[in-house]
């Protein structure tokens, strides 16, 4: 069980702040593949956290149970 | 005494207000964020504070941006926020900058500060403040907001990661509170968060932010920090920098000492010698003026700049630079001439064959 929070523009998308994903075993390129057709997410820039640290290489990070995947996009107002 | 309630925390003390008065902090915006940073900097007693934006005040901007009175609607942002703080604080220098911040003066602005702080409301400007605090090696306090929801972090202090290193991808088109929308409470709110960390980084006191990014909910008062490491090592030079923002042209104009000489008659032409007073071949020309390259930037007004002005020096290096200095300036018309003095006596004794 994963669990994944969105933030700013990503949670207008997904239309709720967060959510357990019954998944194991991916990739969190993997996982964000599946985010971002399930909510149509590509137009959008974001960047991703687990277990509240930034990950840069999303191919190499493998998920764990109970990993909590954080998507941040930028936030522009001011 | 104005600053007794907070000297006596053992934090700050004597030692901490001296601190406070001799930074120098620029806020870059005067809008939502701005107007909550403002007048916390000021009454804290943080000796110069620049504050830059280029708007004027609009009815709508009142229901967040409350440092500003319903009958300075029109009225310029920076200089109202001056006003305003040097009425809550006369013992301070406050500096009003009524421009945009850009390419051109980003730099000069950010060596003169300590600390700068992202007040800003698009995504350009951020990368913009960001890449100039590299070049100039200081820290900028992050701060931004999306509905009920905001960002804060401090960026390239001690070494730490850069704004680039938490977003790497420019592209991104985030919204700002126009298309949004916004509650002033929200912006205050992150507003003083930024106050906060200038706060901790003058004084020394405190964990700042570096390193990692705040996200504050206001809608349920959820706070979540997620921890970031330098991922850009690499830096930017001044020229990277403007070469990046387009500031000056890649290339330097260079002609043909051919092509300079058959200007020699022109009015409008004015021919500037870089070398130093002793350096041999002298060239007669009619427009000329000598000025060694280590003086230039001092004696510009010596040169007309609605002339063109077509530098040489002995073989064409220096003029380069010189050329460089004076498109800064801005000479608009300027040209280096390619092989220099050497090239010029050849061409006049007339034993030059076209380059």
């Amino acid at each position: 069980m994963l669990s994944v929070k969105y933030f700013g523009a990503v949670a207008e998308k997904t239309k709720v702040q967060g959510e357990n994903l019954p998944v194991s075993n991916l990739s969190l390129q993997e996982l964000v593949d599946e985010l971002e057709q399930k909510y149509d997410l590509a137009s959008l820039s974001y960047s991703i956290a687990v277990n509240q640290k930034l990950v840069q290489d999303k191919n190499s990070y493998l998920l764990m149970t109970n990993d909590v995947v954080a998507l941040l996009p930028p936030f522009a107002g001011g | 005494m104005r600053y007794n309630r907070q000297i006596i925390l053992p934090e700050v003390g004597e030692k901490g207000q001296e601190k406070l008065g001799h930074a120098k902090v620029l806020i870059i915006g005067a809008g939502g964020l701005g107007a909550a940073i403002l007048p916390y900097l000021a009454a804290a007693g943080i000796g110069e504070i620049g504050i830059i934006d280029d708007d004027s005040i609009e009815i709508s901007n009142l229901q967040r941006q409350v440092i500003y009175k319903s009958d300075a609607i029109g009225k310029s942002k920076a200089l109202e926020a001056k006003e305003m703080a040097l009425s809550l604080n006369p013992s301070i220098q406050i500096n009003a900058i009524t421009d945009t911040l850009n390419a051109k003066n980003a730099i000069p602005l950010f060596e003169y500060y300590d600390i700068m702080v992202d007040a800003t409301d698009n995504l350009h400007t951020k990368y913009l403040i960001n890449d100039a605090c590299v070049v100039t090696n200081k820290p900028f306090v992050y701060g931004s907001i999306y509905k009920f929801q905001g960002q804060v972090s401090v960026f390239n202090y001690q070494n730490g990661p850069t704004y680039r290193c938490l977003f790497p991808d420019e592209s991104s088109n985030s919204k700002n509170c126009v298309d949004s929308g916004v509650m002033g409470i929200s912006v205050g709110i992150i507003g003083m968060f930024q106050a906060n960390e200038v706060l901790k980084m003058v004084l020394e006191i405190g964990n700042v932010l570096s390193g990692e990014l705040l996200i504050y909910n206001m809608l349920n008062n959820d706070q979540q920090k997620f921890d970031l490491v330098k991922t850009n090592t690499t830096s930017i030079s001044r020229l990277d920098f403007e070469k990046k923002y387009n500031v000056v042209e890649n290339t330097v104009l260079e002609i043909t000492a051919n092509e300079a000489l058959e200007q020699m008659e022109n009015p409008d032409v004015l021919f500037l010698d870089v070398r130093n007073e002793e350096e041999l071949p002298k060239v007669s020309l009619l427009n000329s003026i000598q000025i060694p390259l280590s003086d230039l930037e001092e004696n510009l007004d010596q040169l007309d700049a609605n002339k063109t002005i077509m530098v040489y020096c002995q073989s064409g290096i220096r003029s380069k630079k010189a050329v460089e200095i004076l498109k800064k300036h801005p000479f608009l018309k300027v040209q280096s001439i390619a092989g220099g003095a050497l090239k010029l006596e050849e061409v006049i004794a007339g034993n030059a064959v076209s380059i």
